[in-house]
């Protein structure tokens, strides 16, 4: 199914610009769900999942879908940290919700466990958030265990 | 309880960290999971500290194997977000140095198949092949990887010696379909180690977002280069090897086949390649704004998201490797197999741990 006919079922027909790179669409009350389950049934494919944090401390999650081989872009907001999960409906997307956890500390509602990715087993989740934050820009390959033992020997 | 067999995360015959434990019922996997980022590297957060001349550098090291396509992808989305337009020479000898990659990737991942199935004299054959490749893009670029080829506006060397890599090219495909093909479709021990074994249907593969040679085995016709063309892909003429079985084999043969497309790509380009600049002037301004760039490498879609506020820096840059995509794939591939071949399923998804743990 093309892009345009996805635009149109969602009814964010108008809302929706069309860039070089393909088409951009901001949703701030997206149904993630729901879209998961249309794009699924109308075997759009599920490209990749983008998360990046906004200027009012919240995160944008961009998903990202190829329609026909145009890309499709819909983002939406999530305000207080967490958002619906959809790797039950998109297994494609297990791996990059727990890479989104490692890096910003999102939660992803509706998942039995969201095991680290790129991070060690036990290590507190938000690396990217928590490094960045003021104060506080450390290089990521320190790692909580890393911490953790540097804090032990000075003691 | 059934036993879990750990493999990882240092397996002989992958020279990567990864680690998948392997659950048994006698001989068969009735589950399995996969664990990586024993070497994440945290590159997203460092791009976000760089300026964008840095950034290349960086991301000329996502992957040892195919890190040209990191940085076309990169430059693209530059180019995209500063709106400037690339030379249509240094449009073809992107595609030639991107095509002569695929065939060094895709050379490599027939050895190291062959050498995993016992076949010892075509591995040997195969990496003969890709030496011709590795010498063509080391005379290109001056470096058998990593060639720091692709700038934001063009390229920074040009193609000195086209005949020489017409030559190469030509050899690579003639012995791909006089020996390499052949042997690889009716070899009784092909055959029997790969035909059947590590299926990936074709409604696990849209639903696990396989991408590459992974998807194109299982039935689906995905190809960035065709799909969406970029560069001078819609100036040159190539089929999109697909099969429809879903096993290793079909993983075997789509990669053997695009190895001859690849070939016939390099020569089209090589002779329709205008002359004139293969690079703007000036580095460009990039604006504020936000982009994606996607662009078809050895082991499938390579995506980029990059976002500017107009410094010299980027403020995000998102990267989602090939094998970030189909390594999850691996799961419905072995299970109902024999643990004996699961080194072999793995491996036939040309997996990258350096892609994945950026």
């Amino acid at each position: 199914m093309d892009a345009e006919s996805i635009l149109h079922m969602l009814d964010v027909e108008s809302a929706a610009e069309h860039r070089t790179d393909g088409w951009w669409v901001d949703v701030p009350d997206l149904d993630v769900r729901g879209l998961a389950t249309l794009m699924r049934t109308r075997e759009v494919r599920f490209v990749t999942l983008t998360g990046t944090p906004d200027t009012a401390g919240g995160y944008r999650l961009i998903y990202h879908w190829d329609a026909d081989g145009a890309l499709l872009n819909i983002a939406t907001t999530v305000s207080a940290g967490c958002i619906a999960s959809i790797a039950d409906i998109w297994p494609a997307a297990d791996w990059v919700e727990r890479e989104l956890r490692d890096y910003y500390a999102l939660v992803f509602e509706g998942r039995a466990e969201t095991p680290t990715l790129m991070l060690l087993e036990g290590d507190e989740p938000g690396l990217f958030s928590r490094t960045s934050a003021a104060g506080r820009e450390i290089d990521p390959a320190v790692t909580a265990r890393d911490a953790a033992e540097a804090e032990r020997k000075e003691s | 309880m059934s036993p879990v067999i750990t493999m990882g995360p240092f397996h002989p015959a992958l020279e990567e960290p990864y680690k998948i434990d392997v659950v048994c019922e006698g001989e068969h996997v009735t589950d399995a999971s996969i664990r990586v980022g024993f070497n994440f590297r945290a590159i997203e957060w460092l791009a976000e500290r760089k300026n964008y001349t840095a950034d290349i550098a960086l991301f000329e090291h996502v992957c040892g194997i195919c890190s040209n396509v990191h940085t076309l992808c990169l430059s693209r989305a530059i180019e995209t977000l500063a709106g400037i337009e690339v030379p249509e020479r240094a449009q073809y000898i992107r595609v030639v140095v991107a095509e002569a990659e695929r065939l060094h990737s895709h050379l490599l991942w027939a050895g190291i198949a062959c050498e995993l199935i016992g076949f010892e004299t075509l591995f040997m054959a195969c990496f003969g092949l890709r030496e011709k490749i590795m010498d063509v893009l080391e005379a290109i670029s001056g470096n058998r990887v990593n060639y720091a080829m692709n700038r934001p506006g063009g390229v920074n060397r040009d193609i000195a010696d086209p005949g020489a890599v017409l030559a190469a090219v030509r050899a690579i495909a003639d012995a791909t379909s006089k020996q390499l093909i052949p042997v690889l479709t009716t070899d009784a021990t092909v055959r029997a180690r790969c035909a059947g074994v590590g299926v990936l249907t074709r409604a696990d593969a849209i639903a696990y977002g396989a991408v590459g040679p992974t998807a194109r085995a299982s039935g689906l016709p995905q190809d960035i280069r065709a799909s969406a063309p970029y560069e001078a892909y819609d100036r040159l003429l190539f089929e999109v090897p697909v099969r429809q079985e879903g096993d290793v084999f079909a993983r075997v043969v789509v990669r053997a086949l695009e190895i001859l497309e690849s070939c016939r790509i390099i020569e089209q380009a090589i002779e329709q390649m205008p002359a004139g600049p293969f690079r703007g002037d000036d580095y460009p301004k990039v604006p504020a704004g936000e982009v994606c760039s996607r662009i078809e490498g050895p082991r499938g879609e390579v995506f980029y998201y990059v976002a500017s506020d107009g410094s010299d820096t980027p403020t995000r840059v998102r990267v989602r490797t090939p094998t970030f995509a189909n390594m999850p794939t691996a799961r419905p591939m072995v299970l109902g197999q024999t643990f004996a071949d699961v080194p072999l399923i793995q491996a036939s998804l040309d997996p990258c741990y350096s892609c994945t743990d950026r």
